[in-house]
């Protein structure tokens, strides 16, 4: 499972403004609706609701928004990076400015966990977030974020 | 007069050097208790200092008091909720586990330095128990947090240990002096009078001294030197009638620390002082006491004896012992890793010396080579021992640099100020777009006592002192962004406690069915909380993990002994242990040698 299999380059999103957790994910189930196809309103939901159960905001400014949709026939991810940090109500209760949302179908059991799993690897390393906080263009974005798939896979 | 001025000299500059030296080794992660024997034999017959000493006596009596002192301080630093967690585990390492690493020793001593049969166990009984001490300093030292039901574990082991290994050595003794005596109903009548009597002595002595200082008035400083004049008079009354003195007074510790008392802060500050002067006075006595030219004669032998305990006695005592209970393997390999041996056994194999068994010395410089490698090779590895193995916890956040500023109550924000540390996030953003919560303000930036313009300042500096207005749910947030991250301080990863983070009463099924993992359909009901309690019991701790299908649901946060928060680990643990992942990588290089 590489991040290349989960985002393509229109999946990256440079600047996203948004005030507010609510927001953000707004924003973020916008694309991933032009991306997936899938109504935007579906998304929003489910992300919703998988933020209830507890918070997606996994420290360090990073959150890892998902859930499942049963319409999708692969597992896609969309990447933001916010303009300014918002509260996630994160573990660490930093405010987060990386985002990265993963929807699977719903019978991507084993693969759902490896992509969140890999997700979660490329964005524990400090190097590559704070590459990715210093650049506000999607395709630099979308390199920085494919381009460490070689080193992480061992 | 100079009349004993010299060896007061000698003596405190020693105590001085000591702590000095101590301060620069935890510096370096040397283990403290290594630097105080290194300074003893520095001072003695073959080192710079000169100073002969080879009086067994005096070394057996300050011993004696030394450890009871060590002991009484750790009975009083146990708290209750160790003994929950713990006390069985340790139960069985202290009675099983020194008897099994006992033999093992024994036997290895027999064959690595040609002992007789009795000779051998009389070594393997003088090496059994670990140190309290040593395992306390390094459990609890800087920058290292381990999962709590090891750490309890170990802690109540090493502090109720020692009675039995003593013991072994007492009848190891008689053994050697009387052959035909041993093992017989006096031996294990000698045993229930050594532990019940301990037992009960303690038990009862604690709990006289703890109406004692309750209910006499005096001056605050005198508390804690009645206490400790109560616990040496209740080891003493012990060791008289032929009971564990230092059963019993380890167990009053545990009840004078375990009740309400008065001057609780200054005793146990006191004998804190008390434990660490014990301590220390007993490491240098010790290496005084050795003739470091005579420790390497027949070295080959005690070196392989040495090893052996490391990697094959302690580790099959610990494995013996656990058996019963629910320890996953990386908890037993630490546990076999931290079975640290201190002052204890040098100061039982004085004990041959001074009974007049042939050859005592040799059975001391045993010892000491044990101890020496013991102290080395575990005392300097433990942290990494406890990180390869995944056993390490985030650490709690360090005390933020923020002071804080009164406002009048109708502001419903507050004011602090931070110094801006090395690494801080804040670093890593323009000025401009600080990732700063909602409703936070910067009011002030100074920097080297001079006000900046906020206008025109482009990014934070290191020590830069920064004013905001923020809420107060929000100082958390601001405390992060200001501090050097507790990643960075350690230059390490901490163990996860799982990437994802749920409310402890969220339904099982609810998860199970987002990630695609399989489930009883009896547990769909349960909430995450009384899955895991379901599975582990009542008492739990934070970092307990539960497997479920490919995932592993970790306590992340109690609240009242019930859980709260539950972290989920998504990435197997092939994936997320080092030693592991270095294995599949050694894995992976042979077959690539291979084909």
């Amino acid at each position: 499972m590489e991040i290349s299999d989960l985002i393509e380059p229109r999946a990256v999103m440079a600047n996203v403004r948004a005030a507010n957790k609510k927001q953000a994910l707004q924003e973020i189930a916008r694309r991933a609706s032009e991306v997936t196809g899938e109504p935007e309103r579906a998304i929003f939901d489910v992300l919703i609701e998988r933020e209830r159960l507890g918070t997606t905001g996994v420290g360090s400014g990073i959150a890892i928004p998902h859930g499942k949709l049963a319409a999708l026939k692969r597992l896609y991810g969309v990447f933001a990076r916010l303009e300014t940090a918002i509260d996630f109500e994160s573990i660490d209760g930093q405010p987060v400015d990386l985002v990265f949302l993963l929807l699977a179908p719903a019978g991507a059991g084993a693969d759902h966990l490896k992509a969140l799993a890999r997700v979660s690897r490329l964005l524990r390393d400090r190097a590559v977030c704070e590459k990715l906080r210093g650049s506000d263009n999607a395709e630099a974005l979308y390199a920085l974020l494919t381009e460490n798939t070689a080193s992480h896979a061992a | 007069m100079h009349f004993g001025a010299e060896f007061i000299l000698i003596g405190s500059a020693l105590v001085v050097v000591a702590i000095i030296a101590g301060m620069f080794s935890s510096r370096l992660g040397a283990p403290l208790l290594l630097v105080f024997l290194g300074l003893g034999m520095l001072a003695g017959e073959d080192g710079p200092g000169g100073i002969e000493f080879s009086d067994f006596h005096t070394t057996y009596l300050v011993g004696s008091i030394a450890l009871a002192i060590i002991l009484f301080d750790g009975g009083l630093r146990t708290p209750r909720s160790v003994l929950r967690i713990a006390l069985w585990p340790a139960l069985s390492l202290a009675t099983v586990g020194v008897v099994v690493t006992s033999g093992v020793a024994a036997a290895i001593a027999v064959y690595a330095l040609e002992m007789t049969p009795p000779q051998g166990f009389l070594v393997g009984a003088t090496v059994a128990s670990t140190d309290a001490a040593a395992v306390f300093i390094l459990l609890h030292a800087r920058g290292t947090e381990i999962a709590r039901r090891v750490s309890a574990t170990l802690e109540l082991e090493s502090g109720i240990n020692d009675p039995m290994a003593i013991f072994l050595t007492i009848v190891a003794v008689q053994w050697l002096l009387q052959p035909h005596a041993a093992l017989s109903m006096e031996t294990a009548l000698y045993f229930v009078v050594q532990m019940g009597g301990g037992a009960i002595i303690g038990g009862l002595g604690g709990y006289a001294l703890l109406q004692v200082i309750n209910r006499v008035e005096i001056a605050a400083g005198l508390y804690p030197i009645l206490a400790a004049a109560g616990a040496l008079i209740i080891f003493a009354g012990a060791q008289i009638v032929d009971a564990s003195g230092f059963l019993a007074v380890y167990l009053a510790g545990l009840v004078l620390g375990n009740n309400r008392h008065r001057a609780d802060a200054v005793i146990s500050r006191f004998h804190d002082g008390l434990a660490w002067l014990a301590q220390i006075i007993m490491f240098l006595v010790l290496g005084l006491l050795v003739t470091p030219r005579e420790l390497f004669s027949g070295f080959g032998g005690e070196v392989i004896l040495a090893v052996t305990l490391i990697l094959i006695a302690r580790p099959l005592a610990v494995w013996l012992s656990l058996i019963p209970f629910r320890f996953s393997w990386q908890e037993k390999a630490f546990i076999a890793w931290v079975g640290l041996r201190g002052a204890v056994p040098i100061f039982l194999a004085s004990i041959p010396v001074i009974a007049g068994v042939p050859d005592g010395t040799l059975y001391f410089n045993v010892a000491f080579v044990v101890v020496l490698f013991s102290l080395v090779i575990q005392g300097w590895t433990v942290s990494r021992a406890a990180r390869v193995l995944g056993l390490e916890l985030p650490p709690p956040p360090e005390v933020p640099d923020r002071q804080d500023i009164e406002l009048p109550q109708t502001v419903d924000r507050e004011a602090a100020g931070w110094n801006v540390a090395p690494a801080s996030p804040a670093l890593s953003h323009p000025f401009t777009s600080l990732p700063l919560p909602k409703r936070t303000k910067v009011i002030a930036v100074i920097r080297e006592g001079a006000l900046l313009n906020r206008g025109t300042l482009d990014r934070l500096q290191v020590d830069d002192y920064v004013l905001a207005l923020v809420p107060p749910e929000q100082v958390i947030a601001l405390d992060t962004l200001f501090s050097t991250p507790v990643q960075r301080q350690r230059r390490l990863m901490p163990a996860e406690l799982g990437e994802f983070v749920f409310e402890a009463d969220v339904k099982l099924g609810q998860v199970c069915a987002m990630y695609g993992v399989p489930f009883e359909p009896l547990d769909h009901g349960q909430t995450l909380a009384e899955f895991i309690h379901g599975r582990i019991g009542e008492n739990v701790v934070v970092g307990d993990r539960v497997k479920i299908g490919e995932v592993e649901l970790i306590v992340r946060a109690l609240q009242k002994d019930r859980i709260s928060k539950v972290g989920l680990e998504v990435e197997p643990e092939a994936e997320r242990l080092p030693i592991l992942r270095f294995w599949r990588r050694i894995k992976g290089l042979l077959r690539s040698e291979a084909a």
